[in-house]
């Protein structure tokens, strides 16, 4: 499946992509509050190209962050008789893969910001974006790359404005710099597609603004893939490709 | 990784680890000092019963048997064996000198190879001594002041001393040696036990014909004597004839086992073997015909027949205690002494009792006080099961204290899963998070408990004197001081059952939060 993608200052470039990678296919999710059920996703359909950046636009409620969950591997999709619909990460089908592979997926494959920046607050800027690297890698491997994977991450909290924040503890920072804090770390591990959930939403808008230029200037250098959720009409705008989610279901700007 | 990171965060920032530590800590430092004070009291008993036994002993009761010097000289020819005295052991009735007449057990001993084969000697109460028992704390203790008590009371506790260790006492009258005894320091009750765990003899009050009551200061060892009446038996068991003698006494003596102290008085073997008719005897021909005549062979009278004496019949004694050399095992010294009497037995086929009849009355100085040591060890479990139970309420409260952990850190979980984390790797961190708090908390306890038992007496002490709070009174205890013994292997177990103890408290919030959803983890609230 081909897409056009086209870049946030307007000039067009055709990149036509071979295979996705990442594909959803068919994926439907209802959630029990009690005894209720409430159906989130009514079979999506979604292709994301390699080194896209997608944001997928809709009310509340309507299973933006759910999505993102399930493409990230932190969730399973319904099985619906019999079928479960498909979610796959460069061909292989995430949905019958054991709970270790997806540990190890979400370790290695992808990053994940939040809205709520979700840092641990007992840890240090610096162990907060080292912390991934320690989960990919265990503890002896961590160790034998020990002042590597620190020199990383200093360099890119000091690419984000935060090098001299390093000791400092969450709550001793603001909104802004916790988010970067927080892409700092879903970027340690070098990640192949970045699932950033409403990344701006709890900040005004010229921080928000600014953590999204960081998040371009990034994405574009390294040539990340990028899924944002997002009901910012003006951050969609300057996103490669815009899906909005419907009664739970895809419909493509 | 993560998780010893992450421990080390918890633990040094949260208030509930703390509570769980000091919860682990008093667990493991009372089951350690219960435990060191029961095996204390249980070492203190097991010495305290050793003390007027020796290692083994060979005992054939109330007949007793002959021969014995012949036993002692074979016993002590073998390399396992240090030394061996005859004793015979037997009950009578002793008038004390408040007119009470009580049950008693009487030994009869060989004073001097006493001495050698058991702590006799240690346990002489009355003697000089130089520095103070540990309770008493004013030095009240007469024994302090041996030179005063000679110079104004006329009481040489030096004598006495040696009157105990030989089981005699000089003559008031012509200086004489006289057969002496040593009476249990509680048996007449004339000894009031004072609240620094001593004695001070106490004078009896007599009751007079005219309705007033006189009181007599009696000091046993110096001027006091005790009435003895004991029933001899032949050599086949029938009862003769009872006898009564009246024995100064020499001395008192302290073993640590209350109920030998109140019911033992220890004699000179021959007086005792002289009034049981255990002494040597002419074995005489015994005349069916009671109105028999024969001619005296010196005279040419006629006579009534005389008994012709037809052998002796050794001295008897009913033990033979052994004391074996140093290095050698129990056992092995009991079966060493089971082989030598099968020799003796089998050099006097027909006087002693078979080695096969005597197989079960070569017994150790554990065998003897079984049931004493069984019992306390038994109440010594039963103390620490119901400490045990006590304890084990720990694994609950750290089960709660982890689980309020748990929940307060859901987001946390949910953050580590997100990037990446197992579910092993989360519950890998809650029980490793248990395991060091379980380490710190019963290291910190261990000390804490070995320190109390190292300094329990001090401790109580304080106590006493800041709160007046007396747990252990000497006056009640037959211990002075409270006993312990810290035993490693002890504080080990204790040690390793406090960690395992926390590990088990972890890992239901461990297994609770391996399982933890990690979406509705990181929308927890």
């Amino acid at each position: 499946m081909g897409t056009e993608t086209i870049a946030h200052d307007g000039t067009e470039t055709m990149a036509k992509q071979s295979s996705p990678i990442l594909s959803v296919r068919d994926v439907r999710k209802t959630y029990k509050l009690g005894r209720v059920k409430v159906p989130v996703l009514h079979g999506v359909d979604l292709d994301v190209q390699k080194g896209e950046w997608v944001t997928i636009l809709g009310a509340s409620g309507s299973g933006k962050s759910t999505l993102l969950h399930l493409m990230g591997g932190l969730d399973r999709p319904d099985k619906v008789d019999g079928q479960r619909g498909t979610i796959s990460f460069e061909g292989n089908d995430l949905t019958k893969q054991s709970k270790r592979t997806l540990d190890r997926y979400r370790a290695d494959d992808i990053g994940f910001v939040f809205q709520f920046y979700h840092l641990l607050p007992e840890l240090s800027v610096v162990q907060n974006v080292c912390v991934g690297s320690m989960i990919l890698h265990g503890r002896i491997g961590y160790m034998s790359n020990r002042s590597a994977t620190v020199q990383r991450a200093t360099e890119l909290l000091e690419r984000f404005g935060l090098g001299h924040r390093l000791k400092h503890r969450p709550a001793e920072l603001s909104g802004g710099e916790r988010q970067r804090v927080a892409i700092a770390r879903a970027l340690i591990n070098d990640p192949s597609v970045l699932l950033a959930d409403e990344p701006t939403g709890n900040l005004d808008m010229k921080t928000g603004a600014s953590i999204l230029d960081t998040m371009i200037e990034y994405r574009e250098k390294a040539g990340l893939t990028m899924v944002m959720v997002t009901h910012d009409e003006r951050i969609a705008a300057r996103a490669d490709r815009v899906i909005r989610l419907l009664d739970g279901r895809v419909q493509e700007s | 990784m993560y998780q010893a990171l992450l421990t080390r965060k918890y633990l040094t920032r949260k208030i509930m680890p703390m509570l769980a530590m000091v919860a682990v800590m008093l667990s493991v430092a009372t089951i350690l000092v219960t435990w060191s004070v029961m095996g204390g009291f249980l070492v203190s008993l097991i010495q305290s019963g050793r003390v007027l036994v020796g290692d083994v002993a060979i005992v054939w009761p109330n007949v007793g048997f002959g021969h014995y010097d012949d036993l002692i000289e074979m016993l002590e020819q073998d390399e396992m064996i240090d030394s061996a005295t005859p004793i015979i052991e037997t009950f009578g009735l002793a008038q004390l000198p408040d007119g009470r007449i009580e049950l008693i057990q009487i030994k009869g001993v060989d004073a001097t190879s006493y001495s050698d084969v058991t702590g006799f000697a240690d346990t002489l109460w009355w003697k000089p001594i130089t520095e103070p028992t540990p309770k008493d704390k004013g030095r009240e203790d007469l024994r302090l002041i041996a030179d005063d008590l000679r110079e104004n009371a006329g009481i040489d506790l030096e004598q006495i001393f040696q009157n105990g260790l030989t089981l005699t006492r000089p003559d008031p009258d012509d200086g004489q040696l006289d057969p002496a005894g040593v009476l249990g320091v509680e048996v007449t009750g004339l000894n009031y036990r004072t609240k620094w765990g001593g004695y001070e003899p106490q004078g009896v009050n007599r009751a007079m014909s005219d309705g007033r009551v006189m009181h007599e200061s009696v000091f046993m060892p110096h001027d006091g004597s005790v009435g003895l009446t004991v029933l001899s038996l032949d050599s086949d068991g029938r009862p003769v004839d009872p006898k009564t003698i009246t024995i100064p006494i020499a001395n008192e003596f302290q073993s640590g086992l209350y109920e030998v102290d109140q019911r033992t008085i220890v004699i000179p073997l021959e007086v005792l073997q002289r009034n049981l008719r255990m002494d040597e005897a002419q074995r005489i021909t015994l005349e069916r015909e009671p109105f028999a005549t024969e001619f005296d062979p010196e005279t040419g009278i006629l006579r009534p027949k005389m008994r012709e004496v037809v052998g002796i019949d050794p001295a008897r004694v009913t033990t033979v205690l052994v004391k074996k050399t140093d290095g050698v095992e129990l056992e092995v010294m009991r079966n060493r002494v089971r082989e030598i009497y099968a020799a003796f037995a089998r050099k006097h086929q027909g006087d002693v009792p078979s080695s096969h009849d005597m197989h079960w009355q070569v017994k150790t100085w554990e065998d003897l006080n079984r049931t004493m040591i069984s019992a306390v060890k038994k109440e010594t479990g039963l103390v620490l099961f119901i400490f045990g139970i006590v304890s084990f309420t720990t694994v609950f409260l750290v089960l709660a204290i982890f689980w309020s952990m748990a929940s307060e850190k859901t987001k946390d979980i949910g953050i580590l899963r997100a990037l990446g984390a197992s579910t092993m790797g989360i519950a890998w961190l809650w029980v490793r998070y248990g395991a060091v708090i379980g380490v710190v908390g019963a290291s910190v306890g261990t000390v804490l408990g070995y320190w109390i038992v190292s300094n329990i007496n001090t401790i109580h002490d304080w106590i006493g004197e800041h709160t007046g709070l007396v747990i252990w009174d000497p006056q009640q205890y037959y211990f002075i001081e409270i006993p312990s013994d810290v035993d490693p292997t002890k504080a080990l177990i204790v040690f390793i059952v406090g960690i395992m103890t926390c590990v088990l408290g972890a890992l239901l919030p461990a297994w609770h939060s391996a399982r933890m959803d990690p979406v509705k983890a990181l929308r927890f609230e």
